[in-house]
């Protein structure tokens, strides 16, 4: 029988799971130690940043609960939980069915704080092979594993759960990444040190833009700014100056006017030989003329425009998220479950009652 | 039917059976990087080399010996430069534009009257000759793939410009690319024409002005193409569509040069 132990984002603050998260290095011992609590044969721990999940084959059909709540005392004496911090712990505790559709809705991101996010699925494969080397997977949980690695391999390639961007900072970059290719030779520039703009270079960054200039009129804030990005500060009257030599720029002041214009972008573009600008306006009132997206080779994106694709985004993974249940259900039977109980309910227990998730949020 | 003529009809199938499955998965939302979609393509190539071979094998010669031959071999050397190009600007659904073109290339040859199997065996074959009309027509295919290249680059900035952001603007490659991909193979058709024509003057077969004049012309229109380019005079929007729109000389004048 399969038993699945675990919180997550939903049920339980980060606070606790900052608590209840198993160190990489313990992970191993830990898995041993599960395995070797009475009636358990296997075990496979999953520790993120999101959620902790213990997964495990027990020896008798009929011992569900016990063996669940073996798992939850076994998780609350690892941690050293105090009654009070025992008693508030919202766990979800799923068998048979239940824990292996559950596995599939993780490899999957179905589970995930961002609908249909990959990372998950090497996560979840990094766990399992810790177990396998460990030696605490045997029969049951290969077979799971296994499966669950081709149900997710399946969502990928078959559904759209993954498909767009579904935050201003990904969409921004996205653009980026379809207009220049790689970001490795883009300079980005920041009219304005907003919050949002910095989302928006730290997401360029990260995904590998080349340097950034930051231009503020607190010139003190883009100093500051610009040791947080490693960039270069550059005083409120020169930004003009370095447009030219910019790929990406992120403009986000509180003027009442237009700051970048087309008498500014353009005779800039021939200077450019060829190469594309792609501007992002995220103030209000804009900073950037609309006009400017009429220049050839440069791709403008407001605010609004930024917050519809990722809107739309979303939208679509939405969309998709029946086709994956459908599949889930698919594979669950191809696995040998037959029963038909609901994907969208999972059971959440505190240790003494049995709430579903609809009552808890 | 004659053999090499069913090979063609394989090969048109194998095209259009790519493009239906394109068409269908880009719809559905559905389409994804993968070597499968290599796989029409790959099949249309095989029976269009073996069709050349064949033909080439009737012949004695390389098989150009009429506008119907003429059109399946630029059809040829596109897919040949696709492989080539494709893959090493990972611009895979250019296959997706590539294979209605080959695919109406060769509708086209099968459906008109100049095919004509029984060409006499040639017993002298003049290399030259042989290295001009081959390398032309490879030209010609860099000019048509620079022409295809094109409309992707157009659709893209249409969807970035008007921010339709779908799943047909996923699949397309970064505009930047696109634009350095046109530019190389207006260069690489450039270089290989140069190269066709000056093979010309060694041909002692002579050749009439008509066919001199319209392929001279194609030359000069694509050099300006890429000096203007060079220049930096032209935007990449402008190089798009001038790519796509000059095409139409070398196709009109392909009707001329294969008399």
């Amino acid at each position: 029988m399969i038993l699945c132990l675990g919180l997550n984002h939903r049920t339980t603050p980060i606070e606790l799971r900052e608590r209840l998260a198993f160190a990489e290095s313990k992970v191993p011992v830990a898995a041993q130690e599960i395995r070797a609590l009475p009636g358990f044969e296997e075990s496979v721990v999953l520790s993120t940043c999101n959620r902790v999940e213990i997964y495990t084959a027990h020896g008798m059909e009929n011992a569900a609960q016990q063996g669940l709540g073996a798992l939850f005392d076994y998780l609350s004496l690892h941690f050293d939980l105090t009654p009070e911090q025992r008693e508030a712990l919202i766990c979800y505790r799923l068998s048979h069915a239940d824990a292996a559709r559950h596995l599939f809705r993780v490899v999957g991101g179905l589970d995930s704080m961002v609908l249909g996010e990959t990372e998950i699925f090497g996560q979840v494969k990094a766990a399992y092979t810790l177990a396998l080397k460990t030696g605490t997977t045997g029969r049951a949980l290969n077979k799971l594993f296994q499966r669950a690695f081709t149900v997710g391999k399946h969502i990928r390639n078959n559904t759209t759960i993954q498909r767009g961007s579904t935050s201003v900072g990904s969409v921004a970059v996205d653009l980026a990444e379809k207009i220049f290719g790689h970001l490795r030779d883009c300079h980005v520039l920041l009219i304005g040190a907003g919050e949002m703009s910095r989302v928006c270079a730290q997401s360029l960054l990260s995904r590998g833009a080349k340097s950034v200039f930051i231009s503020n009129r607190n010139y003190e804030r883009a100093v500051e700014l610009a040791a947080e990005m490693k960039g270069q500060a550059l005083r409120f009257d020169e930004w003009e100056k370095a447009v030219h030599d910019v790929d990406i720029i992120i403009s986000s002041t509180s003027a009442p006017h237009f700051v970048v214009t087309p008498e500014l972008i353009q005779p800039m573009m021939h200077k450019r030989r060829g190469r594309p600008l792609f501007i992002i306006d995220i103030a209000v009132p804009r900073d950037v003329d609309p006009r400017v997206n009429d220049i050839e080779e440069v791709y403008l994106y407001d605010v609004d425009a930024l917050q519809s694709i990722a809107d739309d985004g979303r939208r679509e993974r939405q969309r998709a998220l029946t086709k994956c249940e459908e599949i889930i259900e698919e594979q669950l039977r191809k696995f040998g479950y037959h029963e038909d109980s609901s994907p969208a309910t999972v059971e959440i227990l505190k240790d003494t009652e049995a709430p579903s998730i609809e009552a808890q949020s | 039917m004659e053999p090499s003529r069913l090979l063609l009809v394989l090969a048109t199938l194998a095209f259009l059976g790519g493009v239906i499955h394109a068409i269908i998965a880009l719809k559905a939302g559905r389409w994804k990087e993968s070597r499968w979609h290599l796989v029409p393509m790959a099949l249309g190539f095989a029976f269009q080399s073996a069709f050349l071979y064949l033909r080439g094998e009737q012949h004695g010669r390389c098989p150009l010996t009429n506008f119907f031959e003429v059109l399946i071999f630029i059809g040829w050397c596109i897919v040949l430069l696709y492989f080539l190009i494709g893959g090493a600007y990972r611009l895979s659904l250019l296959g997706v534009f590539t294979a209605p073109l080959v695919a109406t290339l060769q509708i086209m040859a099968l459906l008109s009257p100049f095919d004509q199997a029984a060409v006499a065996r040639s017993s002298k074959v003049n290399p030259w000759l042989e290295m001009h009309a081959s390398v032309a027509l490879i030209a010609y295919a860099a000019f048509a793939l620079a022409c295809i290249t094109g409309v992707m680059y157009l659709v893209q900035d249409y969807l970035l410009k008007h921010r339709r952001i779908h799943a047909l603007f996923h699949q397309l490659p970064p505009i930047n690319e696109l634009a350095k991909a046109i530019r190389r193979m207006v260069l690489l058709g450039v270089i290989l024409l140069s190269v066709a024509l000056i093979f010309s003057f060694k041909i002692n077969v002579p050749i009439t002005n008509s066919k001199m004049i319209f392929s001279w012309c194609v030359l000069a229109l694509y050099l300006v193409i890429q000096l203007l380019m060079w220049l930096r005079a032209l935007s990449a929007r402008q190089t798009a569509w001038l790519a796509v729109i000059g095409y139409l000389l070398p196709l009109a004048s392909l009707w001329i040069v294969t008399k």
